[in-house]
């Protein structure tokens, strides 16, 4: 904790932020990028929104008040941006944010960055039906190995709340895969 | 009845790829586009301070002169409403002692301040009952 208040300090540091940002644009951009992919699904997309993701976090340093931490801090940023990204390419498309998901999924299997064999695919084809916390919480639990704790932060939910969503998302996602 | 249990399960992952050092290129992508991002904001007011400070002040001057012209002028007014009743006032003073201290041209300026013609004066003179005193004096 003690690390983490002299890095938020460097970060606040004029003299210091440029290098302090390299190291947080180093230990952050892979995993802040999978979180983004596995709410947008497309490289490019997440591209987009991982660039936005890390110009607002150097754009709102010093608003960073120390209150959360850093790393519950910067996944905010990007969860946010990539759900904003993704209602708002489904309302220029005319879809819903649901059926727009549908369809960057049926293209899966034609994009090049996607190596997912069959029972991948499906599993993606499973979570795109549940409601939108609980794959966020899926994903970030099951694949990005999130703590509750962390995740209580990130998403302003109860760890008792994000459990049951992860409780349900599981039941729902067995049904799938035991079914098609 | 067929049963999947994904905590049992062997872990699945997403299976997403990245294009070959996306990364790198990515962080310096990012890296040279954050200093064009943030070019320091330098509002009009800092810019050109000394010159809005220094026509702020020619203003402030310009606004309060009425008011300073005012001010000198009222206390010049009472200044002399003071004198006058204090010297009409103050029977310690004579007329005679108040003549002495006029020379030539005070009196000259009181002519012509009064502006007096003939037939006001010879009025004047004949409404006074002690002109003849005056006269014999």
């Amino acid at each position: 904790m003690l690390e983490e208040q002299a890095f938020i300090q460097e970060l606040l540091n004029p003299k210091t932020q440029n290098k302090a940002f390299q190291v947080l644009l180093s230990n952050y951009q892979k995993p802040i990028y999978n979180h983004i992919r596995n709410i947008v699904l497309n490289h490019d997309d997440s591209d987009d929104v991982l660039q936005n993701t890390f110009i607002k976090v150097f754009q709102n340093l010093k608003n960073f008040k120390g209150e959360s931490k850093l790393f519950s801090w910067v996944y905010r940023i990007a969860t946010n941006e990539a759900i904003t990204f993704l209602n708002a390419k489904a309302k220029r498309n005319g879809m819903t944010s649901e059926d727009f998901q549908q369809k960057q999924i049926e293209k899966l299997t034609a994009d090049s960055y996607f190596e997912g064999d069959e029972i991948q695919l499906k599993l993606q084809k499973a979570i795109a039906l549940l409601p939108e916390k609980q794959q966020l919480v899926f994903k970030m639990r099951y694949f990005e190995e999130i703590k509750y704790e962390d995740l209580s932060e990130i998403l302003g939910t109860s760890v008792g709340g994000l459990k049951a969503s992860y409780h349900h998302a599981v039941k729902k996602i067995e049904e799938y895969m035991v079914s098609n | 009845m067929k049963s999947f249990n994904l905590e049992n399960h062997p872990k699945i992952k997403p299976g997403f790829a990245t294009p070959e050092n996306y990364f790198e290129q990515f962080s310096e992508k990012l890296l040279a586009s954050i200093p064009s991002e943030e070019k320091p904001v330098i509002s009009i007011f800092a810019k050109n301070k000394k010159w809005l400070m220094a026509v702020a002040a020619v203003l402030i001057l310009a606004i309060m002169i009425p008011f300073l012209n005012k001010t000198n002028s009222e206390n010049q007014n009472l200044d002399t409403a003071s004198l006058e009743n204090y010297l009409a006032y103050q029977t310690t003073i004579s007329p005679d002692e108040l003549v002495s201290l006029l020379d030539y041209k005070d009196i000259e300026a009181i002519e012509t301040d009064l502006n007096l013609d003939d037939a006001t004066l010879e009025s004047a003179l004949s409404g006074n009952n002690y002109i003849e005193n005056y006269i014999t004096e």
